[in-house]
């Protein structure tokens, strides 16, 4: 899959397990802080992305020491990290040439 | 509001549920525990997102199960690609959900009329219709038109957002033209 076609709540999803493996309820939270409150997931959109991302071997399961009822927790596989490394450079690249257009046109 | 929940969480796929019920439920229970020292406002903007997620999430599995993949590209980017593939509307996914939900009520419904009823060896006669009278016929067949010419401008209305229409007035040589037009030869 190309890691072009992120959508931005799968996006924020591997940004939150990016710096640490969190359980469904962390990666609420964290999508959320991260967005600026602007992004709140629900718990079928989260579930429904992480299925998807599980089936992709772009997330994994991980065996954290609490692992009562809810709290399953994911991490980053090398494949998740180096295509979310991939799509961060393209974000960055557009970012790049969409401020040098704005500036070329407010000047 | 967790009781609801469970219900929509009965909705996936049993396959699904083996697999995610436990957690979806614990992180479903989580946030319910949070809303509480919340405005109602909130609160029922919180109910209703996961509401309509859990809606959404059943209707997307029962899909993946029956056709093997997802109604929707895996991992649409709906803010900086454009798709050239056609693409469901929301009104048709919301459409097809309630559909579905119908389905799984009627089913579920039908199972627990049939486990309600004794086994019996007495023949059972003859099924005779009951007698309808005029009014009601009318009635019934009204309320039925109404339904159709709902379900019809639904159906219509989900075509027209996806643009099949503007397929008739597309000639094959309308991009040529624009081109030339463009300096783009």
């Amino acid at each position: 899959m190309p890691p072009s076609l992120l959508s931005e709540p799968v996006l924020l999803i591997l940004l939150s397990l990016a710096d640490q493996p969190r359980h469904g309820y962390a990666i609420l939270q964290d999508t959320r802080k991260i967005s600026g409150g602007r992004v709140r997931l629900s718990t079928g959109t989260l579930y429904g992305a992480l299925r998807r991302l599980l089936d992709e071997k772009w997330i994994e399961r991980y065996e954290a020491s609490d692992t009562s009822r809810g709290k399953q927790a994911y991490r980053l596989t090398a494949a998740g990290r180096r295509n979310l490394q991939v799509e961060v450079s393209r974000m960055r690249q557009l970012s790049r040439v969409a401020s040098l257009r704005l500036a070329g046109t407010e000047s | 509001m967790l009781t609801i929940y469970r219900v929509l969480v009965a909705l996936y796929p049993s396959s699904y549920r083996l697999e995610y019920e436990e957690e979806m439920l614990g992180v479903l229970e989580q946030s319910n525990a949070e809303s509480h020292d919340k405005e109602w406002p909130a609160r029922l903007a919180l109910a209703g997102r996961e509401t309509m997620g859990l809606l959404r999430g059943a209707f997307e599995e029962h899909f993946r199960a029956l056709a093997g993949f997802y109604p929707v590209p895996v991992f649409p980017n709906r803010r900086t690609s454009m798709r050239s593939e056609f693409r469901f509307p929301k009104t048709t996914v919301t459409l097809m959900t309630i559909i579905l939900v119908a389905i799984i009520v009627t089913i579920e419904k039908a199972k627990a009329i049939s486990q309600s009823i004794p086994p019996s060896s007495t023949q059972v006669g003859p099924i005779r219709p009951e007698y309808v009278g005029v009014v009601p016929a009318f009635l019934i067949v009204l309320v039925g038109a109404c339904v159709l010419g709902v379900v019809g401008w639904a159906i219509l209305f989900a075509l027209q957002r996806s643009g099949m229409h503007r397929l008739s007035s597309v000639h094959p040589d309308a991009g040529q033209t624009k081109s030339t037009t463009l300096g783009l030869k």
